[in-house]
């Protein structure tokens, strides 16, 4: 297994040339000129000359290329086009409320989705489990921009249960902050997840194993348990944990609504203020999470199914 | 186990439920951002939002008064206005004493030391500094003698060099000093009224570093406690803060309003200042409604909760004390032609159909809810050379003239005409106001289409003329029509700030001639005439002159709308009895 993790770890080498060289050829082909909208509306044509020489835009293509490759590698990201800040400190300060926000809403709407998913399985084709296919369909069909606006209008401006939007560093202080939007985020997720786990569920309970384990004489609890969802496991994992690197990058809309300063609203601003270093930092470090996670879901197969083996 | 999640849920729900306790004891006022600001370097304070932070710490030699209008400076730093010489070049300044910076690890025994001639023409020097690249250079662009050398000359060198001298920034003694200019420059001293020139100590720049920007050491009324990027920004107020006291005159009826009630006391009036980021504009609403915030500039959406078809403020929000200000903004809307495409270029007559199908009736209605004022001409009502009589001809709805005219351009009915690209940033307001302008050109045979862009690709598509249309707003920088009227300046055109690419030699000559004369009645004239030929030549169709909606709590006092805000907040006040009394209502 040290072997595969290593070689999937090399696979990170042939992964941030091929980002670098994306993201470079964005920004210089089609982005163009970032120098108008760095230096405000009364730029001069000699200011701007000034500040491409300054940037590095004016150096050969392949130096400007190198010169992401190396920041690939080093992380060494420097400051923000824009903001003149350290793009580090603004990836950590950006980071931590974001996962605030996203784990907490991750885990639990991922552990309820997995139960009622559970549920709707072991009532599969009755009353219940078509209830909750429609209650899913009905959520999914609504935008998230409605619940957001609905339930940051009624249960924080109405009833005055949540704050109504902000963000206080340390915990307990963040909670009454990210409490509507990780319930909001939950509401949001159930639909989609309910549906996928129910499916892969339903996939393996009609195996032959199942019947198997029936014949056997064991109840309908322990076979959904112990071995309907041991085996349904990998495509859950690999959905579950595929998830994860987008949690570390934000959930844009809940951190704009409820003025969450997370890491979404930072990328935002850069698209906004042609800020590649920081468009840069976001791209590489994504791609880098999401190679380390899809190794991660890689190791948690062997653990969910022994059979599988990692070459 | 089930006592110890029950315990946990409950902790939980008790967390959520505790709001924080509203602060009765401190006069403390929350305020909103928009957006996200820059930081505090004031070099690089080029949007409203970083210039209203920079402007609470730090100061300038110049102010805006806070309740004069129309605008007018008075000495902030400077204890006088200057001295000018007879050919209107030199300029002396004398400083104010016993100014004090913020205590900062960056000065000795990490005490404030006094302010004095020589942080000036740092200052001066460091907006100059081509490795820094300030974003206020534009102002001082070959405007000071030797400035623009020394800025070449340091341009080669890893570090610029502060000590080497500049013909034109001079000190004469400690609290005097001098500066020469190229050629008149009657903006000056709005320049040294704008955050970009705001006073800095070298010590702070340098102890600070590329960090300066996050530890400010100004000499203003208060002190930056507490900098979260993109969350708050919490200031107290500054102990040490020089004896500058809230003035005794305004503009008339402002002493019936009671904005003169605090004439004589020491400024600032508040203990504490706290700036929240809120982008989207229903928590912005929701938090105002809920007495977390105190002031807050209404938009979009927004303007029909708030106002009824009279204008007035709706009943509902009345009866709890908030008290609404409208007041006319100095900006322009417009829709710009690109005076280097072939199609606008001499085709006045088509550019005159255009403006006079577009049913700006309908426009205001739609984004202002009738609060905006059409926009005759690109000077926008409350600065000199504008003229309330002056009614543009072409700035009407009149579709059979508007088709006339296009027949005498050579598109009867639209015919032959190509379909036209009308180019704007990806917001969905900023869409729906060319397709009312789309739906408005309609009517006479025109097809317009819309160019949707990021703010990149829009400035980008602007400054390299690839457009044929494009949509925007502009904002006054000072208070003066040149700031406007440069906008259709033929050197100025892209990548600089007339992005329609207009040339008119007779106007080019008329504004050189003019934006050297200090503000006299002749200068205005001249704008006025500037302003009326520019109506007729429709390089623009003209869109609207905005007006602000702010809406404030019945605690807060001594608020009146300024366009130049970065000095406002030192002299609000907060009436801690009605505070306590109204809370209840919210």
């Amino acid at each position: 297994m040290a072997k595969y993790i290593i070689r999937r770890l090399l696979y990170l080498i042939p992964v941030l040339l091929g980002v670098s060289l994306i993201i470079f050829v964005l920004f210089n082909v089609i982005a163009g000129d970032p120098t108008a909208v760095l230096l405000g509306k009364n730029a001069t044509a000699r200011q701007m000359a000034d500040l491409r020489e300054q940037l590095g835009l004016n150096k050969s293509l392949l130096l400007q290329y190198l010169d992401v490759v190396k920041s690939a590698f080093t992380f060494d990201f420097g400051r923000s086009w824009a903001t003149k800040q350290e793009i580090t400190s603004m990836i950590k300060q950006g980071a931590y409320p974001s996962l605030c926000l996203t784990i907490p809403a991750f885990v639990i709407s991922t552990v309820l989705a997995m139960l009622i998913s559970l549920v709707v399985a072991f009532y599969r084709g009755k009353g219940i489990d078509l209830f909750i296919r429609l209650l899913c369909i009905a959520g999914m069909s609504v935008s998230a921009l409605a619940y957001i606006l609905a339930f940051q209008w009624f249960f924080a401006y109405k009833l005055g249960w949540f704050e109504i939007s902000g963000f206080e560093y340390g915990f307990p202080d963040f909670i009454p902050y990210i409490a509507l939007p990780t319930i909001v985020w939950i509401l949001l997720s159930l639909g989609p997840d309910v549906r996928f786990f129910r499916t892969v569920i339903l996939d393996e309970i009609y195996q032959d194993y199942v019947r198997t384990a029936r014949a056997k004489g064991l109840g309908e609890i322990r076979i959904l348990l112990k071995h309907v969802l041991r085996n349904a496991m990998i495509p859950i994992i690999t959905y579950t944990v595929i998830q994860i690197p987008f949690l570390i990058l934000g959930a844009l809309l809940l951190e704009n609504f409820f003025s969450i300063p997370g890491l979404g609203g930072i990328t935002l601003n850069a698209l906004n203020s042609s800020d590649f270093p920081v468009i840069k930092a976001m791209a590489i470090l994504s791609s880098v999470i999401y190679i380390v996670f899809s190794l991660i879901s890689d190791i948690l197969y062997t653990l969910a199914d022994p059979r599988v083996k990692l070459k | 186990m089930k006592t110890l999640m029950l315990l946990l849920v409950g902790s939980l729900i008790f967390t959520v439920g505790c709001s924080k306790e509203k602060n009765y004891a401190e006069r403390e006022i929350h305020l909103v951002s928009p957006e996200k600001i820059f930081g505090f370097d004031p070099i690089h304070a080029s949007d409203q939002y970083s210039s209203n932070e920079v402007g609470k710490v730090y100061e300038g030699l110049y102010e805006f008064h806070p309740f004069k209008r129309p605008y007018e400076l008075m000495p902030n730093l400077a204890d006088t206005l200057p001295t000018v010489s007879e050919d209107g070049l030199t300029y002396t300044f004398k400083l104010k004493k016993g100014v004090l910076f913020h205590d900062s690890p960056a000065f000795k025994d990490g005490i404030g030391r006094e302010m004095n001639a020589d942080d000036f023409l740092y200052t001066m020097r460091r907006l100059a500094d081509p490795k820094l690249q300030a974003k206020g250079w534009w102002l001082f662009d070959d405007k000071i003698m030797g400035l623009n050398e020394w800025r070449d000359k340091n341009a080669a060198l890893d570090v610029a060099n502060y000590e080497e001298p500049v013909e034109g920034l001079k000190k004469i003694d400690n609290n005097t000093v001098e500066i020469k200019l190229k050629r008149p420059y009657p903006q000056f001293l709005y320049a040294l009224a704008m955050p970009y020139s705001f006073v800095v100590a070298k010590e702070a720049v340098e102890h600070h570093g590329k960090e300066f920007l996050n530890y400010p050491v100004g000499t203003g009324p208060f002190i930056l406690n507490k900098f979260d990027q993109s969350n708050t920004i919490v200031y107290h107020r500054n102990p040490k803060f020089r004896e500058k006291f809230f003035p005794s005159e305004g503009e008339e009826g402002d002493d019936k309003l009671g904005l003169l009630a605090d004439a004589g006391k020491k400024l600032p009036l508040l203990d504490k200042v706290v700036v929240h980021f809120i982008i989207e504009s229903q928590p912005k609403w929701q938090n105002f409604h809920k007495a977390k915030v105190d002031i807050l500039e209404i938009k979009d959406a927004n303007i029909s909760q708030t106002i009824d078809e009279k204008r007035d403020l709706k009943p509902e929000h009345k009866s709890k004390g908030i008290r609404l200000f409208l007041t006319p903004q100095l900006d322009i809307t417009f829709f710009a032609f690109n005076h280097e495409d072939p199609l606008f270029k001499k085709n006045i007559k088509l550019r005159q159909a255009m403006s006079l199908a577009y049913n700006r009736a309908d426009a205001n209605k739609l984004f202002y809810e009738n609060t905006a004022y059409e926009a005759q001409s690109v000077i926008p009502p409350g600065l000199g050379g504008y003229r309330k009589e002056f009614k543009n001809p072409y700035v009407k709805y009149d579709i059979e003239l508007a088709k006339k005219l296009l027949a005498e351009a050579g598109y009867p009915d639209g015919k032959g005409l190509p379909d036209i690209t009308v180019q704007t940033r990806n917001e969905p307001v900023a869409r729906q106001q060319i397709e009312l302008f789309a739906k408005s050109l309609e009517k006479i045979g025109i097809k317009i289409k819309v160019g949707m862009n990021t703010w990149p690709e829009l400035i980008n598509k602007v400054t390299k003329k690839q457009h044929q249309m494009y949509t925007m707003a502009w904002g006054a920088d000072y208070p003066d029509a040149e700031n406007f009227l440069g906008l259709l300046y033929c050197p100025n055109q892209s990548p600089g700030s007339n992005g329609s690419n207009h040339c008119n030699p007779a106007f080019d000559e008329q504004f050189k001639a003019a934006t050297v004369l200090q503000d006299t009645p002749e200068r205005s004239a001249m704008y006025e005439k500037m302003n009326e030929t520019i109506a007729h030549e429709v390089p623009w169709v003209f869109g609207f002159n905005r007006t602000k909606l702010y809406l404030t709590h019945a605690w807060i006092k001594n608020y009146k709308t300024i366009e130049f805000q970065h000095s406002q907040v030192q002299y609000l006040n907060v009436d801690l009895e009605v505070k306590k009394e109204l809370s209840k209502k919210f």
